[in-house]
C-alpha cells in the first residue's frame, strides 16, 4: 500500500470528507490519518467547520416577510397568462 | 403534494396550479435567498433576488426546456442576478475600491494551526460567539468560494448541479469547495485556539 505524504493527505481532504475518494487512495488515506496527528486534527476541525457553516447559516426569510413575499409571488403567477 | 419529478412540476406550474407554486417556493425560497445573503451581504437585497428570481420562473414557465432541472435553472438565475446587483454596485462612484468584493479564484492554504478545538465543552466561547465569527469569516471568503461553499455545504446541492448552477467545471466546484473549506478552517482554528480554556490546552 502506498504511503501517503501530509500534502497529498491535504489534496485529497475534501474527497475524504464527502466520501468521493477513489477505492485506492481510501487505504492509504486511513492510515495517514491513524498515524498522522496533525492530519487527524485538520480533518476533524475541517468537518468540525462543515458542520457549524451549516448550522450558522441555514436561517429562513424573516417570517413576516416570507408570507407577504409569497403573497405577492402567489399573485403574478396566478395572474401570469398560460399560453 | 411532493414533487420527485421535474417534468410533472413543469407541467403543474404551466397549468398555473397553486399547489405547485407552493411547492417550489418552499423548497426554494430560502435556498435561494440564502445565497444571496451570502454573495450581497445585505437582507433587502437578497430579499429582491429571490422576487426577481421567482418572476423570472414564472415568466419562462412556457419556454421552460427543460434542460436543466427547475433547481438548477433557480440557481442559476439567483446567482447571475446577484453578480447584476454587485456590477450595479461597482457602477456607483461612491462605492470604494476598498469595499469591492474579493472575486478571485481564492488561494491553497497550507495548514499551520494544530490546535484540535472540535471539543466545545473546552471552549470559553458560547455557541452564539461561534456562529458571530463564522458569519464574518464566511464573508471574508472570496465570492467564487463563498457560492460554492454555501451551495455544497449549507444546500447539500451535489457537486454536478453545483458545477451547472454556476457555469464552471465540476473541477473546479471541487477546488473552489476545497479552498473554502481549508481557508475557513485555517481562520477559524486561528481564533479558536485563543478561547481554549487552559485545562483544555494541556491536552
Amino acid at each position: 500500500m502506498k504511503d501517503l505524504t501530509c500534502e497529498e493527505l491535504l489534496h485529497y481532504l475534501s474527497d475524504f470528507i464527502d466520501n468521493q475518494l477513489e477505492e485506492a487512495l481510501s487505504e492509504p488515506a486511513r492510515h495517514h490519518l491513524a498515524t498522522c496527528q496533525n492530519c487527524r486534527v485538520v480533518l476533524d476541525t475541517t468537518q468540525k467547520t462543515i458542520d457549524l457553516v451549516g448550522e450558522t447559516i441555514r436561517r429562513s426569510i424573516p417570517a413576516g416577510r416570507r408570507q407577504q413575499l409569497f403573497n405577492d409571488l402567489e399573485q403574478t403567477f396566478l395572474n401570469s397568462e398560460k399560453m | 403534494m411532493s414533487y420527485h419529478d421535474d417534468d410533472q412540476l413543469l407541467a403543474d406550474l404551466r397549468k398555473r396550479d397553486p399547489a405547485a407554486f407552493r411547492w417550489v417556493f418552499e423548497a426554494y425560497a430560502d435556498k435561494i435567498y440564502r445565497l444571496a445573503l451570502s454573495l450581497l451581504e445585505n437582507e433587502t437585497e437578497a430579499d429582491g433576488v429571490v422576487q426577481d428570481t421567482f418572476v423570472k420562473l414564472i415568466e419562462h414557465l412556457d419556454r421552460f426546456e427543460g434542460r436543466s432541472k427547475i433547481g438548477t435553472w433557480l440557481y442559476r438565475v439567483a446567482h447571475n442576478l446577484c453578480y447584476d446587483r454587485l456590477r450595479v454596485r461597482q457602477r456607483d462612484e461612491h462605492w470604494l475600491a476598498s469595499n469591492q468584493p474579493d472575486n478571485g479564484d481564492g488561494e491553497n492554504i497550507i495548514p499551520a494551526t494544530f490546535v484540535d478545538w472540535t471539543n466545545t465543552p473546552d471552549l470559553l466561547v458560547d455557541e452564539q460567539e461561534i456562529q458571530a465569527i463564522l458569519v464574518d469569516l464566511i464573508q471574508s471568503l472570496p465570492l467564487k468560494l463563498r457560492a460554492v461553499l454555501l451551495l455544497r455545504d449549507v444546500e447539500g446541492v451535489s457537486t454536478a448541479e453545483c458545477a451547472a448552477a454556476l457555469n464552471i467545471s465540476a473541477s473546479s466546484a471541487k477546488v473552489r469547495l476545497h479552498r473554502a473549506r481549508l481557508q475557513l478552517r485555517e481562520k477559524l482554528s486561528l481564533i479558536m485556539a485563543d478561547t481554549l480554556k487552559p485545562e483544555g490546552k494541556t491536552r
